[in-house]
């Protein structure tokens, strides 16, 4: 067995996600970096809201709050003051961090809270029935949307960037790799760390607009390297829509990355035993 | 023009990483510095994937043209057989081609990827005009054989035939190479420039074998296991496998059918949502009792 399954819940496995969801790709990514970064997870805590990204904290051994809808945020920023020793992860999705929760992602990242929030980036609602979510693309069908989305999406890393946040990246589930060394560097900040993964959904995203299979989607990420893009209106199965649908071309990697005051500096709690600075 | 003012034209080749660029600009900086007109002309554009890049540099008192016609380079100096091979029809008649017998073999090469056995002209008879350099092992005297600055070797068996001294090699070097490499540049430069060619007539005809060759057995194959309870049958292990290692059974859960292929390259491990396959270096070979 693979060394980083040692830090599953294995009564919980199977978990719950679609055949071919990217979160699971995600997930296996980061529990490889735990497992090379931590002996054992008794001072690690994921807090995680509602959503398919949020349920992965159920299988991991770890301190683990399945919170509100949008509300990981607040738990961890609570969780961070009151126990500044432990590493906190916050894992999110879209739907969870953007919208319902938006207003507390972008306090958190202004507010320098020293924690890594992982922002799983489907595109959309899977759990609920596929309702588009914040950053869903023009164009694209959904429960919704049936006439396909008229709105603009949010980009994630610069709204968090704009938002104060002192670390940015961006990674995808095609790349795992990619996404061990910027987890790991985000790992490695002291501040708000906002880490956004594209991940693909296939069972609401993919199907309603007719992108194939989980194997399609996925290897739809690699065609616009080093970027990810993933054209709608070039597919021929696609049903013709007025505005051209385009899963914007995304660029990977760390975009800043930047020191000041975390909260619990400004207040002037926590003294230094913090994992993260280390 | 007289004889003496006409351009000289060298080739210098490799693979992406091994440093042409790099090296190429060092000996136009030593040409610049000898107060000659130097041009140089590159192509490496896959260099960054381990394709072929050339580097073409003509210097004299006067040089028009950048580019080094068939049949007319006096000097071949390739960091890789094959790419100094295949050079080998810019070299002109008087010319001599050094060639490091470093190998770099392209992935489209590799007849089997696990046993490591090559398509790779290896055993070609060698051109009277070319000297192969083992690059390696001149470096390794000089506990400097880093890939990058092995190849230094092959600029110190190039400035034994040019006419600049051995400081302004060095300074050009020093100038070029990156700061924390420079000391074992200089030493493989050092070592490169003392190294003695075997004397024309004495070398054989036919490319020694090579220091690292196909083994003579296939590895042992990386064990890869299948959670079968975990999988829901994405079908993703079996269409990013590069070996086609996978396949799916008559109730879509993934099976290893193909262990004989498999490199242990992971990806399926690493691409499986599920988190439902494992894949554990080759076992070791049982102990007989």
């Amino acid at each position: 067995m693979n060394t980083e399954k040692r830090l599953l819940r294995p009564d919980m496995m199977p978990h719950m996600l679609c055949p071919g969801c990217g979160h699971g790709i995600v997930f296996e990514a980061m529990l490889r970096v735990l497992d090379r970064r931590f002996a054992t997870l008794d001072q690690v805590v994921f807090v995680a809201g509602i959503g398919c990204s949020s349920r992965i904290v159920g299988y991991i051994d770890a301190g683990t709050l399945h919170t509100t809808h949008g509300r990981p945020l607040t738990f961890a920023t609570g969780l961070k003051m009151a126990r500044p020793e432990l590493t906190v992860i916050v894992v999110t999705g879209d739907g969870d961090g953007l919208s319902i929760g938006g207003n507390h992602l972008i306090h958190a990242a202004r507010r320098n809270v020293d924690l890594t929030c992982l922002l799983f980036n489907n595109e959309v609602y899977g759990m609920t029935g596929g309702q588009a979510a914040p950053t869903t693309v023009r164009g694209a069908y959904t429960s919704t949307t049936p006439g396909g989305n008229r709105e603009t999406p949010f980009d994630a890393a610069r709204l968090a960037e704009a938002a104060g946040a002192t670390f940015v990246a961006r990674a995808q589930s095609y790349r795992p790799q990619l996404f061990e060394g910027i987890l790991e560097q985000a790992l490695d900040h002291r501040g708000f760390a906002f880490l956004e993964v594209l991940t693909d959904c296939t069972e609401y995203f993919g199907r309603t607009n007719r992108l194939g299979t989980g194997v399609d989607l996925l290897q739809s990420q690699s065609r616009a390297e080093p970027a990810i893009g993933v054209d709608l209106a070039a597919r021929p199965t696609l049903r013709p829509v007025a505005e051209t649908a385009v899963r914007p071309t995304l660029p990977m990697g760390v975009f800043h990355q930047s020191r000041r005051p975390t909260l619990a500096e400004a207040l002037g709690v926590g003294g230094g035993g913090d994992e993260l600075a280390r | 023009m007289t004889a003496a003012a006409a351009p000289r034209s060298l080739i210098l080749a490799g693979v992406g990483g091994q440093g042409v660029l790099l090296a190429s600009n060092v000996v136009a900086q030593v040409c610049l510095d000898a107060g000659l007109d130097v041009k140089k002309s590159e192509v490496h554009g896959m260099s960054q994937r381990g394709g072929t890049v050339v580097s073409h540099i003509r210097f004299g008192p006067t040089v028009h043209s950048v580019t080094v016609e068939p049949h007319t380079a006096d000097w071949v100096v390739a960091f890789e057989w094959a790419e100094g091979l295949r050079c080998l029809g810019l070299l002109g008649p008087g010319g001599t081609a050094f060639i490091s017998r470093e190998r770099w073999v392209p992935p489209s090469a590799l007849d089997d990827r696990r046993g490591g056995h090559v398509a790779y002209p290896l055993d070609q008879v060698v051109p009277e005009q070319v000297v192969p350099v083992d690059t390696f092992t001149i470096a390794a005297e000089a506990a400097a054989a880093k890939a990058a600055v092995a190849q230094t070797v092959m600029l110190g068996v190039l400035s034994r035939q040019l006419e600049f001294p051995a400081d302004a090699w060095t300074a050009a070097i020093e100038r070029w190479a990156p700061a924390k490499s420079v000391p074992d540049n200089l030493l493989a430069f050092e070592r490169g420039r003392r190294w003695e060619a075997p004397r024309a007539g004495t070398l054989p005809r036919v490319a020694p074998a090579p220091a690292v060759g196909p083994p003579a057995e296939p590895p042992p194959a990386p064990v890869v296991t299948i959670e079968a309870a975990w999988c829901k049958g994405c079908e993703i292990c079996v269409a990013v496998c590069p070996e086609r290692c996978l396949v799916m059974d008559a109730h879509d859960i993934a099976v290893f059918a193909h262990p004989e292929r498999c490199t242990g390259c992971r990806l399926c491990s690493w691409l499986c949502p599920d988190l439902a396959i494992d894949v554990a270096a080759a076992a070791a070979a049982p102990v007989p009792a």
